[in-house]
Order: C-alpha cells, then sequence, then structure tokens
C-alpha cells in the first residue's frame, strides 16, 4: 500500500493564460486515477496558491456571466468539493491587502466539507516537501 | 499624437509607458490589468496610476475576476465594451498593446 502525493503550485494570475486552471484541472484530473492504481494506493493532492497566484482565489468571479467561461473560482470549489487540500499564502494574501473575506473559502453550495486553509509560507515549504512530485504553474 | 494604450497584465514595465509621449495619453486596463486599479501591493497603489493620463478599466473584466466596480476610484473610468469601442473610434488616433 502506497500514497503517492502530489503538489502543485500556481502562481500567476488566472485568466490571461490557462496555466492556473491547468493545475487545479490536473489536481481534479489526479483523483481519477484509481482504476490504474494497486488495491490500497492511493494519489492525494494539494494545490498552493503563491505569489501573484492569490489573485485566483478572489470570489465573486463571474466569467461564466460574461465571457462563459467556467470561472477560477468554480474549479477551487471543485477541488474542495474532492476533498483536495488547497493552502493560500497568507503573506502573500497581506501583500496585495486582501483578507480571508475576500477570497473563496469553502463550496458549501455543491456539499463540499473541505475549506480552503490560508497559511504562512512556512506551512506551503513544508508541503512541499512532503509530495513525491511538486508540480509549478 | 492622442494615443490610447492597453494593458492586459498586472506585472508590466511601467518603463516602457514612461517612453511613450502623447499629447494625450490613455491607459485602458483590460484583462489582468484590472488588477491595478485595487490592488494595493504592500499598502501602495500601482506605479501605473502615476501616470499623466486619462484612465480606463473595462467592467466586464473586472467583475470576470470578482472585482466590484464600486470599488474603483473615480480618476479610472469604468467603462463597458461599447464606450471602448467608441473610445478607439473617437477619442485616439494610435492604439498600443502591451
Amino acid at each position: 500500500m502506497a500514497t503517492t502525493k502530489l503538489g502543485f503550485i500556481v502562481q500567476r494570475p488566472p485568466y490571461k493564460s490557462e496555466n492556473p486552471k491547468l493545475a487545479l484541472t490536473h489536481a481534479i484530473a489526479s483523483q481519477s486515477v484509481e482504476v490504474y492504481l494497486k488495491e490500497g494506493d492511493l494519489v492525494t493532492a494539494d494545490i498552493a496558491f503563491i505569489g501573484d497566484g492569490v489573485l485566483n482565489c478572489i470570489k465573486n468571479q463571474k466569467a461564466m456571466d460574461i465571457y462563459k467561461l467556467t470561472s477560477t473560482e468554480t474549479h477551487i470549489k471543485m477541488a474542495l468539493l474532492l476533498d483536495l487540500n488547497i493552502l493560500v499564502c497568507k503573506e502573500d494574501l497581506a501583500r496585495f491587502g486582501l483578507t480571508e473575506n475576500d477570497i473563496v473559502i469553502d463550496a458549501e453550495e455543491f456539499g463540499a466539507e473541505m475549506k480552503t486553509k490560508v497559511v504562512p509560507f512556512s506551512e506551503i515549504t513544508k508541503m512541499m516537501e512532503e509530495v513525491n512530485h511538486l508540480l509549478f504553474f | 499624437m492622442r494615443l490610447a494604450v492597453f494593458v492586459s497584465d498586472y506585472k508590466i514595465t511601467v518603463d516602457t509607458l514612461d517612453r511613450l509621449k502623447a499629447e494625450k495619453l490613455g491607459i485602458i486596463l483590460v484583462g489582468n490589468g484590472v488588477y491595478h486599479t485595487t490592488i494595493k501591493e504592500n499598502g501602495n497603489p500601482s506605479p501605473l496610476l502615476k501616470k499623466s493620463a486619462n484612465f480606463y478599466v473595462l467592467s466586464e473584466d473586472l467583475e470576470t475576476r470578482g472585482i466590484s466596480s464600486s470599488n474603483i476610484s473615480g480618476n479610472i473610468k469604468v467603462i463597458t465594451y461599447s464606450e471602448l469601442v467608441d473610445l478607439i473610434f473617437n477619442d485616439y488616433e494610435k492604439l498600443a498593446w502591451l
């Protein structure tokens, strides 16, 4: 029985490129590989938003209303629904003058129990040390 | 020259803007450029906003990113796509995209 831990680090703002959304879709897709795993094996995915990447987490995004695009906010909520661990760098949020009130913290409307965690960068570093594979977006 | 410059990135080199000379300069914030309007890095407004220019921001791109038009300061005009088209045709002779 083995657990493979994946870490996705998002450091770019949303929408200009597909990059941050790819991190989320890859992390979400990582949870659908069960058929290829041996009995008892697991794949976990942590997603951390750092630097300009924390701008992805601003709530009330209206991408669907305006551009008919699934918003990055919705992608984050889908990740929460799948119980993925989502970390947001506390120092970077503060640098932009943002607080927990400004970002996506839960996805209760979808029935998700997991919540976004605002943590110091040191905790994100710890996560990076613990994972088997680290992917930067 | 009446020049309108589109800024679609959050991180940009203000240097390039400094080199552009125009009798009338318009800076139109679109895409991720809209973050310049509200994000205060380390408590400071974007250095871009110190430029002597007429500032515009596209409302659709603000709302897409979860930023309310009501949070935009008075010196930046919030415009729609159709108003942007009017600006391009009526107010500026040349356009640049940074």
